[in-house]
């Protein structure tokens, strides 16, 4: 114990060094994680967090969240659906379009496509639902113009799985394949000499070469998103959906529905409940996720 | 790159690279198209919209959209302010004080580093979600309507400050610092001005990666911010988005206030044409920080 004093008095600049970032995370994050046991309280604004009473029976506010089909059990059903259609057809377009530009000898075009794919993923959902609308209005939107329909993309929500995947991929593709490309660039070169030298093909140098490469990396990227099946991008579901209650079958997700309940200042237990459920189930399946890639790649695990 | 293709690239450019390059473009249209559209859409006559929808080839262009934007110019340029703003004391707050906690976790006589590992670990594995933020944020700290939520939640982050350690310890010599030591620099001297100045490539991508979040951070300025002055762009977006929805949706409003309003309220070139001013600025900076921001996030993807 006094060695160890010693040793921080020793390095006491190295203390003040870290003291901001200490402050800030203990002020912005750590606090609101003590605002979780507003789950088992009857929360009410008066009396604040920690003067509310509590809950009776304790678990009341989590008997109403799993008897509720249209709510609680609709908006999970989103965020863990939606978490692996993106998943799944991300990560199969970010490797292809990796390889595809890879592949390409024209150099210079291939980087110039590359930046024009980037930009948007740089461009904020709040814009991206006007470009959305600018495609899908019933009157104006040049889906319905060049097509000569009338469909009512804004109130039926069985387009909506679709309009949200198209614009997923839109956004985040170009970005997503930076990654597995920094992976190709490190392949030995000579790899591909000798299975030129042996006459492979471009086709069986990129299954049996490329791909197998890319494995490694794919296979982190994919345990460590599991960590955050309970979060969504937020703005996707919220922003272009324009928040419109006819969708919210299809459209609402924990996240979107947490920040409706704010703005309704209403049915404060229920959101906390939920998001007490969002934030373990959370913590669970993350530390699953590392503890797998703990076990496969090491070197990449996050702890 | 060069040296892989030394024994392909005397190939010829056959039918297989044809395709590839056609799949390509084909692809770069379907990501750049829309953003083109943003930009066309400003730039075509409020009418020709409203009769023929939005179209890559509009009948007929028009600066007006421009012009209606400067027409309610005095709050665009207040949030302009409020952004840049935001975004600039963020990103350096952020860049310096990161710095700072990667530097002082890098020291490996320090006991304290294992503390300090776990304390910047935890919230990324567990947090209290934003409900629990919002109530503490606004009636504990009593911070509603204050700049300081729009800049201190973003202003942290465990993945950033893992990018910046890893800088240190693979690309920063320790015998430097040592050596800085021996001459007689003391722990904060040798931060400022050896170690800190090295760190300009990671500074540089976590930098710009920074900024393009704060710049496009409406979350929280739609939660917090209440009062127009300090409204940034990407709530002055969403409001503009609402009031055309009310005017629509609302059959109180009378036809003939309506139709009066119609001038001012800004419809589809001139709501484009705002997306382009909120949008623009990133896009044109976005090509010199490319090559940084790509080895940033190579290097927080093989952490060592």
């Amino acid at each position: 114990m006094k060695s160890f004093l010693e040793n921080t008095w020793k390095n006491r600049a190295h203390v003040v060094l870290a003291l901001p970032v200490f402050l800030i995370l203990f002020f912005i994050m750590y606090v609101p994680m003590s605002g979780l046991v507003m789950a088992f309280k009857d929360f009410n604004y008066a009396q604040g967090i920690f003067g509310s009473p509590w809950a009776n029976p304790l678990l009341k506010n989590f008997e109403f969240l799993f008897a509720s089909k249209d709510t609680f059990i609709n908006f999970t059903k989103n965020t863990v659906l939606y978490y692996l259609l993106f998943t799944a057809v991300g990560t199969f377009l970010n490797v292809t379009l990796a390889i595809a530009i890879d592949q390409l000898m024209l150099k210079r075009a291939a980087k110039t496509m590359q930046t024009l794919m980037i930009i948007p993923v740089f461009i904020s959902y709040a814009a991206v639902q006007f470009i959305v609308y600018a495609f899908i209005a019933s009157d104006t939107g040049m889906i319905n113009n060049v097509f000569g329909t009338n469909i009512r993309f804004y109130s039926k929500a069985g387009y909506w799985p679709w309009i949200l995947l198209i614009t997923k991929v839109w956004k985040d593709t170009g970005y997503g394949s930076v990654l597995y490309m920094s992976v190709l660039a490190g392949i030995d070169t000579s790899l591909y000499e000798a299975a030129d030298i042996d006459g492979a093909n471009k086709w069986q140098q990129i299954r049996h070469i490329t791909i197998p490469s890319l494995i490694p990396m794919v296979t982190v990227m994919l345990l460590l998103s599991v960590g955050n099946v309970m979060h969504s991008d937020t703005g996707l579901f919220y922003q272009v959906t324009r928040n419109s209650g006819i969708l919210y079958s299809t459209t609402q997700v924990i996240d979107s529905y947490v920040l409706n309940a704010i703005f309704k200042s209403s049915n404060f237990g229920f959101t906390a409940a939920t998001s007490f459920f969002q934030s373990i189930v959370g913590l669970l399946l993350m530390l699953l996720a590392n503890g797998m890639v703990r076990k496969i790649e090491p070197e990449n695990a996050l702890f | 790159m060069a040296k892989k293709y030394s024994t392909t690239a005397s190939r010829k450019f056959g039918t297989g690279q044809l395709i590839l390059l056609i799949c390509l473009l084909i692809f770069t249209v379907f990501t750049f198209g829309p953003v083109l559209l943003v930009f066309i859409s400003a730039l075509t006559d409020e009418m020709t919209i409203s009769q023929n929808g939005f179209s890559f080839f509009p009948a007929k262009w028009s600066t007006a959209g421009f012009s209606s934007v400067l027409r309610y110019g005095h709050q665009l340029i207040m949030s302009y302010g409020v952004t840049i703003f935001v975004t600039v004391i963020g990103t350096f707050l952020g860049l310096m004080v990161m710095s700072m906690y990667a530097y002082s976790m890098s020291r490996h006589d320090f006991k304290l580093t294992g503390f300090l590992s776990i304390f910047l670990l935890i919230p990324m594995l567990f947090n209290g979600g934003t409900l629990s933020g919002y109530i503490v944020f606004t009636s504990y700290y009593g911070l509603k309507d204050s700049l300081l939520l729009l800049i201190l939640p973003l202003c942290v982050s465990t993945m950033n400050v893992i990018i910046l350690r890893t800088y240190i310890a693979n690309s920063i010599p320790g015998e430097l610092m040592e050596a800085a030591k021996i001459d007689g620099a003391g722990d904060y001297r040798t931060f400022f001005q050896i170690t800190l100045p090295l760190m300009k490539p990671s500074l540089a991508a976590v930098g710009f990666m920074m900024a393009t979040a704060y710049w496009n951070d409406w979350q929280n300025a739609l939660l917090y911010i209440t009062s127009d002055n300090k409204k940034p762009l990407q709530l002055l977006l969403i409001n503009i988005q609402k009031s055309i929805e009310f005017l629509l949706n609302n059959n109180n409003v009378p036809a003939a206030a309506r139709a009066a309003m119609g001038g001012t309220i800004p419809q589809y070139s001139a709501t484009m044409a705002t997306v382009v001013v909120v949008i623009a600025p990133i896009m044109v900076i976005y090509p010199f920080f490319q090559k940084y921001f790509i080895k940033g996030l190579t290097v927080g993807s093989v952490k060592g």
